[in-house]
């Protein structure tokens, strides 16, 4: 038996995995078996997307958490021994790859950014980020399934196809999990989308107050761009809603210019600034990281500096 | 009272790692090294719970001998014995192993309800030791925790899902990782760092565990990721004018 599994939390994860795990079910001439959790009845709407089989994991009681599905992943993965298995790098998605690779005893490579089928040992070689992003790493699993969890937006969305055939089959409900879910808060939206926007003024930790974000707002209004934070001002201090965070666990951006005001530059930062086109940083202390990896630096007091930058900025725009 | 046990882990500070100019290649033979960050969350919140409900506290690590130098730093932040599980052999263990290695060593040397991860670590981020520990003690799992409560016999968390928050609730003993939104760690004082040297270590040697596990993921390749940039300075007193002249060009604003 073989094949290539795919797992993904919603249909949108799921169109992605399928793309990714098609090409590799069709380099190795396998089978590609895509689990599904919701209506049995769109299940073969997976056929259509390039899916060859669809295993239906069978609805639960709504307190139990995805992760009651383990116990019937793996032993339906040790009646199929799958060659490979791809599961979306979503919170649940970390966490139940990394207990079904524990179960299987096989090696599992986090937040794969790059997967390509090695031509001679036909084994999966696996790209990812290590040491918060300052280097690569590139691995290879000497078990079987070769599993690996995928951050979204790695591949594209496939694209359906007509005519295709395939199976549809439900797995036996999981036993219950201890672990229960009491209640559910679900996020508020937010207007900000700062992986949009194309041009980003960011702050970090050299912000004395949240009232001074007003500054970094006169900086972005003037080019027209949206603010954007480091991780410990949204999730330590939430003066920015989560989403606004840019770093190695948050957004990953590519702005025509980042302006970063009061960000010392530590990788689990930068790492998500990568593909900006011009970077641009002010920072008082002279030394700072940021500056190595800057286009454009001043070393100052941002409240000394930001104003004056705003108003030369306007003046060049003639605002 | 809880028994908590606290896994940290001994990284490479990544302030120190360098790549050699003009290539890819990392030099990493003149780094330090220290308690991975999100541990340093791990502590905290294991300490910060036994403050509240009472019980232990035990910090548990593995490594090679050289990461002895770890066990003074992690008392300091608060608990009271530590159990060091090391091996020559245990300089690049992958997620598997450790927690494979650390499993063994819970199972047979260390009595405990509550196991407390961080979310990652500093070096790998695979974000797999807590659940694979989990698993391999066939314990309940909670990862992502932002929130923790303990009421009876039961954990309750606040974790971070994609579309909000899950409040959960596990039975003890179970696993949590925690997210470093937690807590704040506390930086340990004179008298911490004094006190640490007299608490309890318990030292367990791959003969103590009887038995190796062999990696299930190699690396093949390990290269710095390079970022090229201009690197140019303005003047902050006479600078500005050129610098948003510079700016709106180059990133061709309108």
């Amino acid at each position: 038996m073989a094949g290539v599994w795919i797992l993904g939390e919603n249909h949108e994860q799921t169109l992605e995995l399928l793309n990714g795990g098609r090409k590799l079910a069709d380099q190795l001439d396998t089978k590609l078996v895509a689990l599904f959790r919701g209506v049995q009845e769109l299940a073969p709407e997976y056929i259509d997307y390039g899916a060859d089989e669809v295993l239906v994991l069978p609805p639960i009681a709504p307190e139990q958490p995805f992760s009651s599905y383990v116990p019937i992943i793996v032993e339906e993965a040790r009646q199929e021994d799958p060659d490979i298995f791809l599961v979306a790098a979503t919170t649940r998605g970390k966490e139940i790859a990394a207990r079904i690779a524990a179960r299987l005893n096989t090696g599992l490579g986090s937040e794969c950014t790059g997967l390509i089928l090695d031509p001679d040992s036909g084994k999966l070689h696996m790209k990812r980020m290590m040491f918060g992003g300052a280097a690569v790493q590139k691995v290879v699993c000497t078990t079987r399934p070769q599993m690996a969890t995928i951050p979204l937006h790695t591949f594209e969305p496939t694209a359906r196809l007509e005519g295709r055939t395939g199976q549809v089959r439900e797995l036996a409900a999981p036993p219950a999990s201890a672990v229960s879910i009491i209640e559910r808060k679900p996020r508020e939206k937010e207007s900000s989308n700062i992986t949009e926007a194309r041009v980003l003024v960011c702050v970090g930790r050299g912000l004395q107050k949240e009232a001074d974000l007003e500054l970094a707002r006169e900086l972005a209004e003037a080019l027209g761009g949206e603010i954007a934070c480091t991780r410990p001002i949204a999730e330590e201090l939430h003066w920015l809603p989560e989403e606004s965070y840019i770093g190695l666990s948050g957004q990953h951006v590519k702005p025509d210019l980042y302006i970063g005001i009061g960000i010392s530059g530590q990788i689990q930062h930068t790492v998500g600034i990568r593909d900006a086109k011009v970077i641009c940083a002010v920072n008082r202390d002279e030394k700072a990281a940021i500056f190595q990896i800057s286009d454009y630096g001043i070393t100052g007091d941002l409240y000394e500096v930001i104003p004056r930058l705003t108003a030369e900025l306007k003046k060049v725009l003639q605002k | 009272m809880p028994k908590i046990i606290t896994c940290f882990k001994w990284v490479i500070d990544q302030a120190d790692i360098k790549s050699e100019p003009g290539s890819n290649r990392l030099i990493l033979d003149r780094v330090d090294y220290k308690i991975s960050d999100y541990d340093r969350n791990a502590i905290e919140e294991a300490v910060r719970l036994q403050e509240v409900y009472g019980g232990s506290v035990a910090a548990l690590t593995i490594g090679t001998p050289a990461a002895r130098k770890s066990l003074k730093d992690a008392l300091a932040r608060g608990p009271e014995q530590a159990y060091f599980v090391h091996d020559a052999s245990f300089n690049d263990l992958e997620p598997a192993q450790t927690a494979s290695l650390l499993a063994r060593a819970l199972d047979s040397q260390i009595d405990y309800d509550l196991i407390i991860c961080g979310e990652g670590s500093g070096d790998l981020y695979a974000q797999q030791v807590g659940p694979r520990l989990a698993e391999n003690l066939n314990l309940p799992c909670i990862t992502q925790a932002r929130k923790l409560t303990i009421q009876e016999n039961q954990v309750i968390a606040e974790r971070k899902v994609e579309e909000g928050i899950e409040v959960v609730a596990a039975p003890m003993p179970c696993l949590v990782t925690v997210l470093p939104e937690i807590n704040t760690p506390r930086i340990p004082g004179l008298k911490d760092t004094l006190a640490a040297s007299k608490k309890p270590v318990t030292e367990i040697s791959l003969q103590d565990l009887g038995q190796y596990y062999e990696p299930c993921l190699k690396t093949i390749d390990l290269q710095a990721t390079t970022m090229e940039r201009k690197c140019e300075k303005f003047d902050p007193a006479d600078g500005l004018n050129k610098l948003a002249q510079a700016l709106v060009k180059a990133a061709a604003i309108s």
